[in-house]
Order: C-alpha cells, then sequence, then structure tokens
C-alpha cells in the first residue's frame, strides 16, 4: 500500500487503509449534511461502524480528521472540475459548466450547498493547516477557470488585456456566494443569477 | 444573532442611502470590505453560515433590497462610474438590471469574503466585487484587487 497515515507518516496495511478510508468518507458525509461543528467524532464512529481505538489509530483528534476531510472532499471536487474545465474554450463551455452546477445544486433545492465550500465556511480560524490546505484547492480550481478564460483570450473570445486571474477568482466567489445564498434561500435562483450575472459581464468583455 | 443582523442592516441603511455617485459606491465598497476582513465585525458573523435559516433569508433579502435600490437611483440618475467610460460601457450599464446585479453583489460579498478569509488576503474578496459592480464603475479607479496587502486588512482606509 502507498497511503500514508496523516499525522505520523507510517505506511498503512491494506486493511489500516481500508479503515481509514471508511473513517473519512464516513465523516465527509457528516460534515456535509450536519455541518463541520455540529459533527462529533461519536458520529463518525456511529457511521463508519469503527472502534474508537480504530479511530485514534488514524486520527490524533478531531482537527485532524477534518484535515482528512479537506483533502478527499478537495481531491474529488478539484477532479471534477478537472474533467468539466479542463477542455473548456468558449463561452458556451462555460455556461454548460454552470449549468451543470446549478442542475446538481437544484436535485436538493440548494439543500447543502458546495462540499468544499461549506468546508471553507466553516473552518476555525484557529487551524492554519486547514485553512492553508482549503486555500490551496480553491486556488488550484481557480487556476483551472483562469486556464479556461486565457484559451478564451488565444481564441478572441475575451479582450486580451482583461486579466484571467482576477476574472477567475471573482467567478470562483460568485459560484461559492451563490450557492451559499440558495442554501439560505432553499432556492437554486440566486445562484443560477449571481453565476449568469458574471458570465454576462465575461462575455461583455470580448465586446470592447 | 439578531442583533449583527439588525446592526448590519441599521449600517447598510444609513450608509447606501448616502451613495448618490459611484464614487460614493466605491467608498461604500471599501468600508464593506474592511468590515469583511475584521474579524470580530458583525458584517462577519452575519454572513457566516449559521444560526436561524429564516432569520438569515429575511437578512439577505433585505440587504440585497438595499443594494437593489441603490442601483436603481444610480441609474435613474445616469451618476455611476467615473467621467471617463466607453460608450461600449455606458451602452451596459443602461441595460444592467439593479435587482439582478445586487443579487451578485451579495453573492461576491459572500463567496468573496470566505476566499479571503482562508487566504488572509482581501484580494479574493475585491476580485469578487470588481467583477461583480464592474457595471457601476469606471475601468479608470485604481482598481483593490490588483494591489498586492501584505495584512488581512492592508492599507485601506475607510
Amino acid at each position: 500500500m502507498t497511503t500514508a497515515d496523516s499525522h505520523n507518516g507510517r505506511r498503512l496495511t491494506a486493511r489500516g487503509a481500508k479503515t481509514r478510508t471508511r473513517i473519512v468518507t464516513a465523516a465527509s458525509d457528516l460534515m456535509y449534511v450536519k455541518g463541520v461543528r455540529a459533527t462529533t467524532l461519536d458520529d463518525v464512529l456511529a457511521a463508519s461502524g469503527v472502534s474508537k481505538s480504530q479511530l485514534y489509530h488514524h486520527f490524533d483528534g478531531k482537527d485532524a480528521l477534518v484535515r482528512a476531510v479537506i483533502d478527499h472532499v478537495g481531491e474529488r471536487v478539484i477532479e471534477r472540475e478537472r474533467e468539466a474545465l479542463g477542455h473548456v474554450s468558449t463561452i458556451r463551455g462555460l455556461r454548460r459548466w454552470r449549468d451543470a452546477l446549478v442542475q446538481n445544486n437544484a436535485l436538493r433545492h440548494g439543500a447543502y450547498g458546495c462540499a468544499l465550500g461549506s468546508l471553507a465556511s466553516e473552518v476555525s480560524d484557529h487551524d492554519a493547516l486547514a485553512r492553508q490546505a482549503l486555500s490551496r484547492l480553491f486556488t488550484e480550481w481557480q487556476g483551472l477557470l483562469a486556464g479556461v478564460l486565457r484559451r478564451l483570450q488565444d481564441g478572441g473570445g475575451l479582450a486580451p488585456e482583461a486579466s484571467a486571474d482576477q476574472l477567475a477568482t471573482g467567478l470562483i466567489a460568485a459560484l461559492q456566494g451563490g450557492y451559499m445564498l440558495a442554501q439560505t434561500a432553499r432556492d437554486v435562483t440566486p445562484m443560477a443569477t449571481a453565476l449568469d450575472m458574471a458570465l454576462a459581464h465575461i462575455e461583455s468583455l470580448s465586446k470592447g | 444573532m439578531r442583533t449583527h443582523f439588525a446592526e448590519v442592516l441599521a449600517r447598510e441603511n444609513a450608509c447606501l442611502a448616502g451613495v448618490t455617485d459611484g464614487a460614493k459606491l466605491a467608498g461604500w465598497r471599501r468600508r464593506v470590505v474592511e468590515e469583511l476582513m475584521t474579524p470580530r465585525s458583525p458584517y462577519v458573523f452575519a454572513l457566516r453560515q449559521t444560526g436561524d435559516g429564516a432569520e438569515r433569508a429575511d437578512f439577505l433579502d433585505r440587504w440585497r433590497e438595499l443594494i437593489a435600490e441603490t442601483l436603481d437611483r444610480l441609474l435613474q440618475s445616469g451618476a455611476t462610474g467615473g467621467t471617463h467610460c466607453s460608450s461600449g460601457q455606458a451602452a451596459r450599464r443602461a441595460d444592467a438590471d439593479p435587482h439582478k446585479t445586487a443579487v451578485l453583489i451579495l453573492a461576491a460579498l459572500h463567496g468573496g469574503s470566505t476566499l479571503s478569509r482562508i487566504a488572509k488576503d482581501p484580494w479574493p474578496l475585491n476580485a469578487a466585487l470588481d467583477l461583480a459592480l464592474a457595471p457601476f464603475t469606471a475601468t479608470e479607479d485604481n482598481s483593490p484587487a490588483r494591489t498586492v496587502m501584505s495584512s488581512p486588512i492592508g492599507n485601506m482606509s475607510p
């Protein structure tokens, strides 16, 4: 096995890795639905079916578990976004990306929001490691969108003087804020509106 | 939580009422950014995803309406942006929708402050607001998002 344990760098046996994955998966689901603060280690024990000693074998405590959840959720989200955005080079492609995100969120009336964004809005100011990990993940996501915008510029679909990084960050913020507004309103409409307005602005920059 | 919501709405009510041109809108934005980068500001507590959902929803609706009214007023008076704007910008502003723009501004404040909090840098929040406020500001303003700042509050003054 190549999986390294998060806090001591030990190699895990196949069974150890499986247990660890079970814990992290259960914790990710619970934190997505209930929130980070409301999820207790007892909840995770109950949902994953592992023993307390097994959990403490892998994680020092809740902070360590939260960091593992950030890695797990981040990897999934970035993989999804890389697949969705990796080859997009048109405004139409960006709108398809928007449609998929909005439609997926509409299935649950926006109730849970973005798994990574929820972690970001809940992570404690005191946990610098968790904060930095989230910051890196969002920078990576922003980089994927900036890549799309640069390809748009290459194809003449966006003014060359527009800052791809700044627009990409603005677009991610609109998306994340949209998720949060949808979550509060239990309605996906504000998320759709925020993304449409942000994309309309980006599109307007191609027309000078 | 009620106190944070009420506090922010009272301040926003007063500040947005005084926004009569693009420069004052930029002043409003600088002040809100500063609040959102100040850890114990009522603005930070009000935008956090905790507390009563119905109360939060009501708070966000009312803030959005205040912003939309302000934008609508700016459009009616024709007093947006600076003096140097291209005809393209003027045309876009003419068909800018204050209500939809207000939704984007609220999303930008929400999402941008989350990104800025984890990055400990006002840059993402400023980038978000630059995008959201674009139809209402001139390109010539020295956009704070392009200024690298080392401290969370940076060198912004109210």
